[in-house]
């Protein structure tokens, strides 16, 4: 077994591997938003989060523009607490938006969509979106149906 | 003038077990300068554990190894490492290492040992294949060698470095007339012309006894016969005679232990 | 019944002195390296062997397991109408379980028992011990390249074999299926995390390619020189190794995705 066929071989394999972390990092995993570093933190409650996950996406108008970082229960208000971080560049939210639950395609992820409002000040880090609307859950759907149906 | 003046290993009271048998039972050899000493016995009488011990692979339970005053089993590793170097073993299967050409496996200890230039290895290794008739063979690999060539490779291996003492592991063992004849021959000439100590571990007697200088006969964990190849035939005891001549029945026994053979045969099938 | 607790006791000892015994040949093959200039070659052939020798069998499983997974994973999703996800399903299962628990199996199987049975062999035809006539420590010389090489090459293979796959579920999602090309990519990386999930992966193929070249060197070093004693010692390279992976996988995934 010559040598400098190994070499090659031995090379090939270290660049192979080389350009396959590269492939996962990019291609695969989307490593371009998570690591643009920075974004500011905002919050918001919802009486019902339905299926929302850390990292699901935020989004206004059906474009991306942050993730959902932490959802905890506020202890005070006995309701879920959602953080989540907006890219920088999106600085022209209203004080007065509103944050909405809503979902992707019937089985689909739950993610945060912003519809923006008419105030002049904007949303900054630490900042609390106040209007909100909690998930769809197919029990109160169905009882709001049946409820309609029966007054008719 | 006594074979036994100039002592090059000396050992002394030599135990040794292995679980629950004992190997080496309080033995002493002395084996002499720049001569052919070997050591004979039946199978299994632990001679290659002899060899393993006096190279320090394995550590005796009891006794010492002497090699010119220094005792190889309490030797570190760096100066067991440079007492390996003035050692040659030939194993029994060769041992070749068969990830190497002929002219590596020669080359390697050359290359382990020393920081000689490439040319004076090359000229080294070539001169050892000459010595041993395989200058030829350098560039084969050790699959495509017979066993008797890869045999007399391995031994172009131990003598590379010029070693004091040359050990051979069963040169003998399963070799065809011609291959034998051809190690017997090689094994006395390096060993005159080199000047160094050779000490075989064999059972085939012919052989063994045509070329060695000094013998000792180890069975049951004792040496129970020493001296010249002509001393020996003199010897008087049976368990020596026995191995001497190759006879199927003495002190050790043709019958393996069983019960009476006309008792067996009229017992019913239990 | 004396006896068989006196059987099991002696059965235990043994085995705890076995483990005793990998452990020594585990660290003194990682604490005596020979010398860079005489280890690298032997590291450069050691990754030939066990390494690019395993690309081809890490390639096309890959690929296959990949297009398998595109193919069921729609198979069911189309009943929810969420075949969309078929891209993330297939990345995350490949990139957290799949690759390095199936490389693992895959490297024990083909690399693990030729390591075994080479080292066991030269054990055999006493080539060990002649190197430690010469002067040399088979620990360094032999073990210790083939344990580096092992150790090296499996994240590699691992981040290949996910790679294939997700190229192999792309193909029959995309191409084959009909789900559109966008929606597929930007669902994966909407949901597959770099440190969450492929760094995760990664360090469980490190900890296999640990833990198998590790079973792999040791069974064959350990070994009983004959021929019988080296098939024995390959089979449980191939048995322990394939446990200990599945094993670990288990833990390794409880402590990294336990809490999502």
């Amino acid at each position: 077994m010559r040598m400098r066929t190994m070499e090659i071989g031995v090379g090939f394999l270290m660049l192979a591997g080389a350009v396959a972390l590269a492939v996962l990092a990019l291609n695969i995993s989307g490593l371009n938003l998570a690591d643009q570093g920075g974004g500011y933190k905002v919050y918001a409650r919802f009486e019902n989060i339905g299926g929302l996950t850390a990292r699901a996406k935020v989004a206004m108008s059906g474009v991306q523009i942050g993730e959902v970082t932490a959802i905890r229960l506020d202890p005070k208000f006995l309701v879920a607490e959602v953080e989540m971080r907006i890219r920088d560049d999106v600085d022209f939210l209203s004080t007065d938006s509103s944050a909405q639950i809503l979902t992707a395609g019937l089985l689909g992820e739950q993610y945060i969509g912003i519809t923006p409002g008419a105030e002049d000040v904007n949303l900054k880090d630490g900042d609390r979106i106040q209007d909100t609307q909690s998930a769809l859950v197919l029990e109160d759907l169905v009882g709001k149906f049946l409820f309609n149906k029966v007054s008719e | 003038m006594d074979p036994l003046s100039d002592i090059i290993i000396d050992i002394r009271g030599l135990t040794f077990r292995r679980g629950s048998r004992t190997i080496f039972d309080d033995i002493s050899l002395r084996v002499p300068r720049g001569k052919v000493t070997a050591i004979m016995g039946p199978s299994g009488t632990g001679k290659t554990t002899l060899l393993k011990l006096i190279g320090g692979q394995l550590k005796p339970d009891g006794g010492q190894i002497l090699l010119e005053g220094d005792n190889i089993p309490t030797l570190g590793r760096g100066d067991l490492f440079l007492v390996r170097e003035r050692m040659g073993m030939l194993f029994q299967s060769g041992a070749l290492f068969t990830d190497m050409s002929v002219f590596e496996n020669v080359a390697f200890p050359i290359r382990v040992h020393t920081d000689l230039a490439e040319e004076m290895i090359r000229d080294i290794v070539l001169m050892k294949l000459q010595a041993v008739g395989l200058r030829g063979a350098a560039k084969l690999m050790p699959s495509e060698l017979s066993g008797g060539m890869a045999r007399r490779v391995a031994l172009a291996r131990a003598i590379a470095l010029d070693p004091d003492i040359v050990m051979y592991d069963e040169p003998f063992t399963g070799q065809d007339p011609i291959a034998m004849g051809v190690l017997v021959n090689l094994i006395r000439r390096l060993n005159q012309a080199l000047g160094h100590t050779s000490i075989i571990v064999s059972h085939d007697i012919k052989e063994t006894l045509g070329i060695a200088d000094y013998v000792y006969v180890v069975a049951d964990g004792k040496v129970i016969a020493e001296g010249s190849p002509e001393q020996l035939a003199s010897v008087d005891s049976e368990q020596v005679r026995q191995f001497m001549q190759g006879l199927p029945d003495g002190p050790v026994p043709f019958h393996y232990p069983a019960p009476d053979l006309m008792q067996e045969l009229l017992q019913e099938t239990p | 019944m004396l006896d068989w607790i006196q059987s099991l006791g002696h059965g235990a000892l043994s085995r705890l002195a076995t483990f005793g015994r990998a452990g020594q040949l585990l660290v003194q093959s990682l604490v005596a390296r020979p010398a860079p200039l005489v280890m690298f070659p032997l590291l450069v052939k050691q990754l030939y062997f066990v390494g690019v020798l395993s690309l081809v069998i890490i390639v096309v499983s890959g690929a296959f397991i990949g297009m398998v997974l595109g193919l069921q994973g729609y198979t069911i999703l189309v009943d929810y109408g969420s075949e969309q996800a078929v891209g993330q399903m297939v990345a995350l299962s490949l990139v957290r379980e799949l690759a390095p628990v199936v490389t693992a199996l895959l490297f024990a199987g083909r690399a693990g028992s030729a390591l075994t049975a080479e080292i066991g062999l030269m054990k055999a035809t006493e080539q060990l011990a002649g190197l430690e006539m010469i002067g040399v420590d088979p620990l360094r010389r032999v073990i210790a390249p083939r344990f580096w090489a092992g150790f090296i090459s499996m994240p590699i293979l691992t981040v290949i074999f996910s790679v294939v796959g997700v190229w192999g579920g792309a193909i029959v999602a995309v191409d084959w299926l009909g789900i559109y090309d966008g929606s597929f990519w930007a669902n994966m990386q909407q949901s597959v995390d770099f440190s969450e999930d492929v760094l995760n992966g990664v360090i469980k193929s490190i900890v296999f390619g640990a833990v198998v070249t590790w079973i792999a060197v040791f069974e064959g070093y350990d070994c009983v020189p004959t021929s019988e004693g080296i098939s024995q010692a390959t089979t449980r390279t191939v048995v322990f190794s394939s446990l200990a992976v599945l094993g670990l996988d288990f833990i390794l995934t409880a402590l990294m995705f336990g809490e999502l």
